[in-house]
């Protein structure tokens, strides 16, 4: 195991693990505040890819509905990045209005949450795919100026990173930090962990909580957005469902670094790529496998998690 | 008549099957486990049949014998039994959404070793396999056994002390222990039952589509057992059975309403693509309006049916 | 009460549905007319790009033949059933057509995969199949009554690697990858290992990934590692266009064989500037000379303004073979004096002994007991991908 190809091998996996990191901030920041696993994540992310695409003024293909549409806005990329995750923000609120918010009243088992969040998530994608078609697209893309990939190494012995998932990385660090001090340092943070502790409690000592829950589905929707349009610039939209995938190694990823611990779901995100990108070259075929054998040995070992706190049985 | 069966048999056979497939779902959560494992066990019995009939018996050309069959099922159920205890024993120790999520996490790591393997064919799977009966429809001499008999054995284990058992840990588990009641060897023994089951549906079914491959049995499946369950009816055992009858078959008649003539063109189209879409949002709606499903203890009190007994 | 009363009342409802369904199969029949051919290919779920592309190919040929006076006068009609992304719906959509839609023979399904498990069934009715797109081994061999015109992987992929080894003449190190969770890619990739160990190349390492795979990095770097000259992917559209586009980013300067997957223009929006110089064996280009592919690509470019892709033009021979295997069976004996079941064995023994020039090439059929029609085809075609600089615009040029 020689030098460099070590220093590749981690840089790899923190470039995967990065990816993995911002889907999971998004869905650990609703079962940090509401004990739900929320499906739609992985819907919404990538309805915000989409609407990021059409308000690049970019053009649809030919066999959804809508084949050929265009927006009559070009933004330069940025923007559209923003709009598009304003988009998802505004679906993650409506989904909460129409399918959680009705289960939430009438106090029903958290996995009946997971079953409905299911059900919406098949729906979404199926709407996605019927409106605008199966095909992949891809951005224009903001980052071309730039050299493809970042040199890590020497000149002679490169260690090569692409350039979008250093971005990826700088990105997923910044969500990090501005979730954390949401959380710890702000007014509305408490009460969002006052929520999270007792919906009951906070809302006889006066939080609104229908508010701050609607607040959480906002940003887990706009990160969402965030997270599908970034990942779309590195691997272009590959259809309606490519956020279904994400989804599932999102579970992985959020247990092993805590079920709704925010700094988690990045080390989750970062562990879990490092597994991927250090299995030896001729085990590769069982790669897809990694994620879910850790998910399986953490439950059994410690389920709470990597940075979660125990948790104690209340009789 | 004839055109109906000829045109429904595959469907009415799979209906079956999903039912039996719905109940390994509500066994072990008749203990309050949700455990999404039937599918990776599904899938172990599916190629334990594909396997045995294509590679190891050499049966002469014409119809499979049934009694090959019967074999396969039995052989399947044991080894999904023994992997069910072996995987159980450990599992079952966790809660809530930790052992859902462990069991999805086992589904995923069998189907990548399904991938893999050189005996399971890879992604191009076991073809090929050889058919006991000259037509679909008369895989209900097998289906129809197996969903009754499964039915009966679930009715009944409603009423001795270890079906009782099973409830009171569902309602309580702590309390349940308190009073004596073993969490681990029923909650084991309710998760084995599960994995024997599917493992002999997974059988029937290899046969059943002619081949086997690793997209059979998958976290899909999961999401349509769950979907059966929570829809059909959480707390009877009539209730999974309803809802793998009615579910599989929606998609289907919706095709069929599609073909209609005289509907405008682009709602035709739509029941027809749209299907997956109906059924996510149905999925979601009952969940919202039904959310101990449609057949509750409660329904079948009214009805005239089921005992009187067994909380709503 | 009314919370009983509802869940009692769905229920009514959805058995109503299905009985709708009932009788609705019982009384929808086929006008006496337009002849009935049955589609079904992957309209919905994840394999629903190829599919879509194999609608289109399959309506453009409906409309073509039917301009040029359908079946002797007669005019055919397309019935679609969406045959799904897995196997069961796959079933369903057969026996909808062989039952309720009484077609005269079936094009489907998308996948391999789907067809090992509905192609018996059709067998078993005695329906002809045409797969537009299974290219796995043992297709053919489900029985007498399915062929393909998608040229079986073994043919088509060596001659890439051989026009490769042309360009570089000092290729040795060769690296493999395949989508190991497709039926169609591992029968590839089968074919290609085999291919790189008949010529005698250096096989340094395997890779596998999966097609709904979007990151590479690692398998990149297992890649790169052993320094090849030649890079074989066997992958579908986008996880194939995403791998070509982690290797360049991440510096690999070879050559680089595509495998059948990713023979469409529709890698070109992921790889852009860097799909340029993929070499890839085609069972079809749309530079091939002839009349029938000439006008079939005029009629595509006119409705979506680029070059056809091969499942498109896959589809539309499947549909042209069956159009003029009805032509050839009426000649000989009028098709409305003959009833369902006869007419349908008939089609499938006339069409697996025709010949025909399609815009794949000329094709025929070779048979043997206990199978249906393997298709042979003359052409054989090697192209390689040259991109315009600002990498939107790109076209497969003939290499051979």
């Amino acid at each position: 195991m020689n030098g460099r190809l070590f220093l590749q091998q981690v840089l790899n996996g923190l470039a995967i693990g990065s990816v993995y990191a911002i889907f999971a901030l998004g869905y650990t920041l609703i079962f940090s505040v509401l004990r739900i696993i929320n499906f739609t994540h992985g819907a919404i992310f990538t309805l915000g890819a989409y609407a990021t695409y059409a308000l690049t003024g970019s053009q649809f293909g030919i066999n959804g509905l809508l084949a050929g549409a265009t927006l009559p806005v070009r933004l330069p990329f940025v923007l559209a990045l923003l709009g598009g995750s304003l988009v998802s923000a505004v679906s993650g609120v409506i989904v909460e209005r129409l399918a959680f918010r009705p289960l939430r009243t009438r106090g029903a088992d958290p996995l009946l949450t997971l079953v409905s969040s299911l059900g919406v998530a098949v729906a979404l994608v199926n709407v996605t795919q019927y409106l605008f078609g199966a095909e992949p697209y891809s951005f224009p893309d903001p980052l071309s100026e730039l050299p493809s990939a970042v040199n890590f190494g020497t000149a002679g012995q490169p260690v090569l990173v692409r350039t979008v998932q250093v971005v990826i990385f700088g990105v997923s660090i910044v969500m990090l930090v501005l979730l954390t001090y949401l959380m710890n340092a702000t007014r509305t943070g408490k009460a969002l962990r006052a929520v999270a502790e007792d919906t009951t409690t906070s809302s006889l000592l006066g939080i609104d909580t229908d508010r701050l829950i609607l607040l959480t589905f906002v940003i887990s929707g706009f990160l969402g957005g965030v997270t599908g349009t970034l990942i779309g610039l590195s691997v272009g939209i590959a259809g309606p469902y490519f956020g279904i995938a994400f989804g599932l190694k999102g579970l992985a990823v959020i247990v092993l670094g805590g079920l709704g611990d925010i700094p988690g779901a990045v080390v989750g995100g970062l562990v879990i790529g490092l597994a991927e990108a250090f299995v030896p070259a001729q085990y590769i075929a069982y790669r897809e496998a990694v994620p879910f054998a850790l998910l399986f040995l953490v439950l059994l070992v410690r389920p709470q998690g990597l940075l979660g706190r125990a948790q104690v049985q209340k009789v | 008549m004839a055109t109906f069966l000829a045109t429904y048999d595959f469907l009415l056979v799979s209906m079956a099957l999903a039912a039996v497939l719905a109940l390994t779902l509500y066994l072990p959560l008749m203990a309050g486990q949700l455990s999404v494992a039937s599918p990776g066990f599904y899938a172990l019995g599916g190629y334990v049949a594909a396997i045995l009939s294509t590679k190891v018996f050499h049966p002469a050309p014409g119809l499979y014998p049934v009694s090959l069959v019967l074999i396969e099922m039995a052989v399947a159920a044991v080894v999904s039994g023994i992997l069910g205890i072996a995987v159980g024993l450990p599992a079952l120790r966790l809660r809530g959404i930790f052992l859902a999520l462990a069991t999805i996490a086992f589904v995923q790591i069998l189907g990548v070793v399904a991938l893999n393997l050189d005996v399971t064919g890879g992604a191009i799977g076991i073809f090929g396999i050889p058919q006991p009966f000259g037509s679909q429809l008369q895989y209900m001499w097998l289906a129809i056994p197996l969903l009754l008999l499964s039915m009966l054995f679930v009715a009944r284990l409603e009423r001795t002390r270890t079906g009782r058992a099973l409830i009171a840990l569902r309602e309580d588990e702590l309390a349940a222990a308190a009073m004596g009641v073993d969490p681990t060897y029923h909650k084991v023994l309710a998760f084995t039952a599960s994995a024997v089951l599917a493992g002999a549906v997974g059988a029937i079914s290899a046969h059943f589509i002619n081949t086997w491959n690793s997209r059979q049995g998958t976290f899909d499946t999961s999401v349509n057992l769950m979907a059966f369950v929570l829809v059909g009816g959480s707390r009877t055992f009539v209730g999974p059975v309803v809802g793998g009858l009615v579910l599989t078959a929606l998609p289907e008649a919706l095709r069929g309403v599609a073909d209609v003539g005289g509907l405008p063109p682009w709602f035709a189209q739509f029941l027809r693509d749209g299907r997956l879409i109906i059924f996510g949002v149905l999925i979601a709606l009952g969940t919202v309006f039904f959310p101990h499903g449609l057949i509750t203890p409660g329904l079948l009190g009214r009805l005239g049916l089921g005992r009187r007994t067994g909380r709503v | 009460m009314s919370r009983h009363f509802a869940s009692f009342a769905v229920m009514v409802a959805l058995v109503a549905v299905m009985a709708g369904a009932v009788v609705s199969g019982a009384l929808v029949g086929h006008a006496a007319d337009p002849i009935p051919i049955g589609v079904s290919v992957a309209q919905t779920g994840p394999v629903a790009l190829a599919g879509q592309e194999q609608v289109l190919g399959a309506q453009i040929a409906e409309e073509y033949f039917n301009k040029h006076g359908g079946v002797n006068g007669r005019p055919i009609k397309l019935v679609f059933q969406d045959g799904g992304s897995d196997e069961p719906t796959a079933i369903n959509a057969f026996q909808n057509l062989i039952n309720v839609a009484k077609v005269v023979g079936i094009m489907g399904p998308s996948l391999s995969q789907q067809a090992f498990a509905a192609d018996p069934f059709a067998v078993r009715a005695k329906v002809p199949v045409i797969g537009p797109s299974n290219t796995a081994k043992g297709i053919p061999q489900i029985g007498e009554f399915v062929s393909r015109v998608s040229s079986p992987v073994a043919i088509v992929a060596p001659n890439a690697v051989k026009a490769a080894m042309e360009i570089n003449k000092n290729l040795k190190k060769v690296a493999v990858l395949y989508a190991q969770n497709d039926a169609f890619n591992k029968s590839e990739t089968e074919t290609f290992q085999q291919t790189v160990k008949d010529l005698k190349l250096d096989l340094a390492t395997v890779q596998t990934f999966q097609t709904t795979d979007t990151d590479f990095t690692a398998q990149v770097t297992n890649v790169l590692n052993v320094n090849p000259d030649l890079v074989i992917i066997s992958g579908l559209q986008v996880d194939g266009a995403n791998l070509v586009k982690q290797l360049r980013d991440l510096g690999y300067k070879g050559l680089i064989v595509g495998g059948n997957g990713v023979n469409t223009a529709a890698i070109f929006p992921i790889c852009k500037a860097k799909c340029d110089g993929i070499l890839i064996a085609q069972a079809y280009s749309p530079a091939y000379k002839s009349k029938i592919n000439d006008e079939f690509k005029s009629v595509y470019k006119d409705k979506q303004k680029k070059d056809p892709p091969q499942f498109s033009a896959q589809a539309f021979a499947g549909i042209q073979v069956f159009v003029e295997a009805l032509r050839a069976l009426d000649k000989k004996s009028p098709l409305a004096k003959m009833d369902l079941a006869t007419l349908r064995v008939e089609l499938n023994k006339q069409l697996i002994a025709g010949t025909y020039d399609t815009p794949l090439g000329e094709i025929s059929f070779s048979t043997g007991p206990g199978m249906g029609g393997e298709i042979v085809q003359k052409q054989a075609y090697v192209a390689q991908i040259k991109m315009e600089p600002d990498g939107t615009k790109g076209t497969f040029v003939f290499v051979k």
